[in-house]
């Protein structure tokens, strides 16, 4: 702020310890804007340098306390002023005074506690963010520097595949499997489609992504559906006995971990949807809950995995039955 | 320009485009770039708005720039840049046919530059097909595969045994695979595009099935060309062909239910395996053949009957198939004709159709094992060669048991056995029974020639046994004694001379048998039966020259009362001419024949003789003609002199009724009033005179012979000069000369 031309102003410069070494992540800022930042897990130090030039040699610049901070918050769209901050540390930097000279300090949040995963969503955003204040009398000075943040799983204890049969009577039944439930962001989704009465014209089969958020809390609920990939897996009409493979690399899209109730204050949760159209494109479908978890990445230096993982293949654990007739569907969709 | 024509320029088009673009990624080596517009020149095979032909054309420029991004990613890894995840990242593809093109072509790379994966791969990308079921795109893309993975199929018989010190050899062959792997590749590939193939016939309206049969047809080529490769592997013997190759292939064939397809992939198999293979496994093809589709379901009575002779057509190549492996095998053509029988049944086909496309595959099919086995009696013994026969109508049959009976009479075939001969004849029925909507024209020559042909079958019939003989004879009797008038006369004198043979055989082994002699009379008997039928028909020339023979078998057959039956054949022969011939000259011609014949015979005694040659005699001078009368005097004075009766081994010599029979002769020559005929016979029967004097007539002098010489000197000048009269001067001439040379002292 420099009111009527005078007085004195400062650049403040947030430098991250190992910038040049840590590994960086994307992060959606805006609709079509993506931005590279540092990327940080859970329990790990942030620290590094602050530099404030004055900006006016020979003036001093005065100021009520100088304060470093590490927060993190969630944004609700539909109420922009109202953050929540569910993390927030601060360092006292300097007390009251008058800065006479660019001047230079570090800082050291250590064991940092980061229980969510940085996001951008359509109603929600979660973000992490070291943010410099100059607390003065009329304006501070604010400088704010965004980090990633992402939330490492283990490996479930527990993955079922998810199988299911679904038909509408005398029409079309289908068996479909996943190899799993819970999947990983660079997993592959691998599984079969049976297909054990096929009585309509079926142009073509693809899969579907859905992201589904949902934000705030009654009355202000935000629901929002986004469809992150679809995926051709069948051109054409299989008879009766076919099965077709399913093999989708989830590398390729733009998703992150399930978040289940994050903070009370929203959810993202993604859907594999099955979808079956017909020749006057009526479309048949069947939606199921995966959960995707970030794993974290142990690259073996110097041996790129072999070719075959990008061959799985699931194997059956059930044929099709000699008769698919004669069990009328229980569910339809 | 049609609508088609348009959309596949404008596809071309595109192609091209987006084509120009992937280069120049290429040129600035931007791989994943040129990657994205290979995608984009993919997804033009989407389309379904082609018919088969321009869908092929725009296969074929696809494919031509796959192979430049190929080629491109082949130097990639040359050049030892290991784009390994490049496997992983053509998934991506949301389309699923630029996906799984792109996935194939990236897969053909990895497994050019590094066989060690190649197993899995090829896996892989066959199972992973599986998600275009649209049948011609799936077809295509299929093929696509075949073709791409033409030349990295693994063609080894088996892992090599690990080497002692580590296992990996062995792992990398393991990985790299064997021939296996590629049948099992080229099978699972081969049953889909079948099944695609297959189910192209029931998509659409059914009023467009002839154009989609025409269609599939177009499209064959793509499904028989996994068999073409597998036939390419060299490390397939036939070991690994029976076990491995033939029974998918087969099981696919029969479980598609469909006959075009059944038909075209028989075919397939037949042409592109080597004939070794086939011998070998000869019976699990015929199995298969008999479990092919016999017909449309019944759902699709509506539609154009079920193309029989291209079934027919194909058990054709199967019989020779099986000649050429196998020529002992008599049961696998006789199979191949089951089927064949089977296959109508199941149709109801009671009778094909003359001219059909069915019925000259089924003549051809009847042929080949006649051609080939150069033998009846082969073919006799294949069971179901006369239920196939039965099956052709009436002409086409003809046609077959011509050929048949051309076939034995060409190769002196001798047919030996009772069952043989029924069997054969049962064939041959359309050449020896009338059919009642084909009536015969006795005079037409391919009749003639027939019945001829059938006439010299009968010499073939012939057992080693005697006995055995007698009854073929029996049968081949009541056979062709059906044949009504017009055969009739071609046939039964065969069997009649053949019968006689057989009595004089009996004859010559008479210390063997002692009961020949009956046997014979029972051999005549059994022929002058059939000389009977014969006279019956009114074929009374036939049977009076029968009976004479007959009687000329009998007189030299000496069985017992064997007098008695040449009489009685006599007899016949002479109360036929009696009481049955009319017209002059066939009466002349059977006069002549009795009397030559009574000459031969010398089984007669004085008893029977004697009635015999005096009618010859009067039956002689009871000719209509003059010139008849005189010639058959003359004739019937040999009967008196050389005639022999039964016991004397002495002529009659009966000098008295030559000279009766002599005069005669002359008396009857000179009341003729044409000059021409008297002197003519004048000459003639001045030549018996002399030739009776040089064989002992004593009463015949010279001066008799002079006179009748002055007599015919005056005489040949009053003739009218023309053709005649100088043959008759140039005869007397002749007549002369020989006289002098044996009797110098006449003065003449």
């Amino acid at each position: 702020m420099n009111f009527l031309g005078f007085g004195q102003n400062a650049d403040i410069e947030i430098t991250l310890d190992d910038a040049d070494k840590r590994k960086t992540a994307e992060i959606r800022v805006e609709e079509n804007r993506k931005e590279k930042l540092l990327l940080y897990y859970d329990g790990e130090g942030v620290s590094g340098k602050i530099d404030i030039k004055l900006k006016k040699s020979g003036a001093k610049l005065e100021h009520h306390g100088i304060k470093v901070e590490f927060i993190g918050q969630i944004e609700l769209y539909y109420d922009r002023g109202n953050h929540l901050e569910f993390t927030s540390l601060v360092k006292e930097l300097a007390g009251p005074g008058d800065l006479t000279q660019s001047c230079s300090f570090t800082f050291d949040f250590p064991q940092v506690e980061k229980p969510y995963e940085s996001y951008t969503g359509n109603n929600v955003k979660l973000r992490y963010f070291i943010r410099v204040v100059i607390a003065r009398r009329m304006s501070d000075i604010v400088r704010e520097q965004e980090i990633i943040v992402h939330t490492l799983s283990s490996y479930p204890d527990v993955n079922n595949s998810i199988k299911m049969e679904v038909g509408i009577e005398d029409c079309l039944h289908i068996e479909f499997e996943y190899n799993k439930s819970k999947y990983h962001l660079k997993d592959i989704i691998v599984g079969k489609i049976y297909f054990l009465l096929v009585r309509i014209k079926i142009k073509h089969m693809e899969l579907a992504i859905i992201k589904r958020e949902l934000s705030g809390s009654t009355p202000s609920l935000f629901q929002d559906s986004e469809t992150i990939a679809k995926f051709e897996i069948m051109d054409g009409a299989p008879v009766k006995g076919e099965s077709i493979p399913i093999r989708l690399f989830l590398a390729g899209y733009d998703i992150a971990p399930t978040m289940k109730d994050i903070n009370k204050k929203f959810s993202v949760r993604y859907f594999l949807n099955l979808v079956l159209v017909d020749e006057e494109e009526r479309r048949y479908f069947k939606q199921q809950e995966i959960i995707l978890w970030r794993k974290g990445e142990k690259l073996r230096k110097g041996q790129p995995p072999p070719v075959t993982n990008a061959m799985q293949t699931y194997t059956a654990t059930s044929t099709v039955r000699a008769d698919p007739q004669e069990d009328a569907s229980d569910e339809e969709d | 320009m049609d609508e088609q024509e348009k959309l596949l320029e404008e596809c071309m088009r595109n192609v091209k485009q987006e084509s120009f673009q992937m280069k120049r990624c290429m040129d600035k080596d931007r791989l994943m770039d040129a990657i994205k517009h290979a995608s984009t020149i993919l997804m033009e095979l989407r389309t379904s708005s082609l018919t088969p032909k321009n869908y092929y054309e725009l296969f074929m420029g696809v494919c031509a720039e796959l192979n430049h991004l190929q080629i491109f990613m082949l130097d990639e890894f040359a050049k030892g840049n290991r784009l390994t995840e490049l496997y992983e990242l053509v998934q991506y593809a949301s389309n699923i046919i630029p996906r799984l093109y792109l996935l194939v072509t990236v897969g053909v790379v990895f497994i050019k530059s590094n066989e060690n994966s190649r197993k899995d791969i090829m896996k892989d990308l066959v199972e992973m097909c599986r998600g275009v079921q649209h049948p011609l795109r799936g077809l295509f893309l299929r093929n696509y595969l075949l073709q791409e993975t033409k030349h990295v199929l693994p063609d080894v018989a088996d892992a090599p045994l690990a080497s002692s010190d580590n296992g990996e050899t062995n792992s990398v062959l393991t990985q790299s695979g064997t021939v296996f792997d590629s049948v099992d590749f080229i099978l699972a590939n081969f049953a889909e595009m079948n099944k695609l193939w297959v189910r192209m016939q029931h998509q659409g309206h059914s009023r467009d099935k002839v154009r989609r049969e025409r269609e599939r047809q177009e499209l064959r080529l793509l499904v028989g060309t996994n068999l073409v490769r597998l036939s390419q592997l060299e490390s397939i013997d036939i070991e690994k062909y029976s076990k491995h190759v033939l029974p998918g292939v087969l099981e696919q064939t029969v479980s598609c239910r469909d006959a075009i397809a059944q038909e075209y992939l028989m075919e397939c198999v037949i042409q592109v395996f080597p004939d070794e293979f086939h011998l070998e496994t000869l019976s699990t093809l015929l199995k298969a053949c008999s479990e092919l589709q016999p017909g449309l379901p019944p759902s699709l009575t509506l539609s154009p009957s079920f193309p029989l002779e291209d079934i027919v057509a194909l058990e054709v190549a199967l019989v020779n198939l099986a000649l050429k492996c196998y020529p002992d095998r008599t049961d696998l053509v006789d199979q191949v004709l089951q089927n064949v029988d089977v296959i109508f049944q199941k149709q109801h086909v009671d009778e094909v159709p003359g001219d059909s496309a069915v019925c000259k595959e089924l003549a051809k099919l009847l042929k080949i094992p006649l051609d080939h086995y150069q033998d009846i009696l082969t073919v006799l013994q294949l069971p179901n060669y006369g239920k196939i026969l039965a099956y052709l109508n009436f002409k086409p049959r003809k046609e077959i048991s011509l050929y048949v009976a051309h076939n034995i009479v060409d190769h002196c075939t001798i047919i030996s056995q009772q069952e043989q001969v029924e069997a054969l004849l049962v064939m041959l029925t359309p050449l020896i029974e009338d059919h009642a909507s084909f009536p015969v024209d006795p005079t037409d020559e391919e009749f003639v020639e027939e019945q001829t042909v059938v006439g010299k079958l009968i010499h073939f019939l012939k057992a080693e046994e005697l006995d055995q003989q007698y009854l073929i004879l029996g049968i081949a009797r009541k056979f062709f004694g059906n044949g009504g008038i017009h055969r009739v006369c071609y046939t039964l004198p065969t069997i009649l001379f053949a019968a006689y043979d057989l009595a004089y055989s009996y004859y010559l082994s008479e210390a063997e048998d002692p009961k020949w002699s009956k046997k014979c009379q029972k051999i005549f008997q059994f022929c002058h039966q059939t000389i009977s039928v014969l006279a019956k028909l009114e074929l009374f020339e036939v049977s009076v020259r029968l009976f004479l023979q007959g009687a000329l078998a009998v007189s030299r057959t000496p069985f017992e009362n064997n007098e008695q039956v040449a009489y009685e054949y006599m007899t016949q022969a002479f109360s036929i001419y009696e009481e049955e011939i009319s017209d002059s000259k066939l009466q002349m011609m059977c006069v002549l024949l009795v009397i030559g014949t009574l000459e031969k015979i010398e089984c007669f005694t004085e008893e029977n003789h004697e009635p015999l040659r005096t009618q010859c005699a009067l039956a002689a001078a009871k000719l209509l003609k003059k010139p008849d009368q005189c010639r058959a005097l003359v004739a019937a004075a040999n009967v008196f002199w050389s005639g022999k009766v039964r016991g004397g081994d002495a002529e009659l010599r009966d000098t008295k009724r030559v000279m009766d029979c002599l005069k005669k002769a002359l008396r009857v020559a000179s009341q003729c009033m044409d000059n021409l005929v008297k002197i003519q016979l004048y000459v003639e029967v001045v030549d018996a005179y002399s030739l009776f004097q040089l064989r002992g007539v004593d009463q015949v002098t010279d001066e008799t012979i002079v006179q009748m010489l002055q007599k015919i000197q005056e005489e040949l000048p009053t003739l009218d000069v023309s053709d005649e009269s100088v043959h008759i001067n140039k005869y007397f001439q002749n007549s002369l000369d020989q006289l002098k040379k044996t009797k110098p002292e006449l003065p003449f």
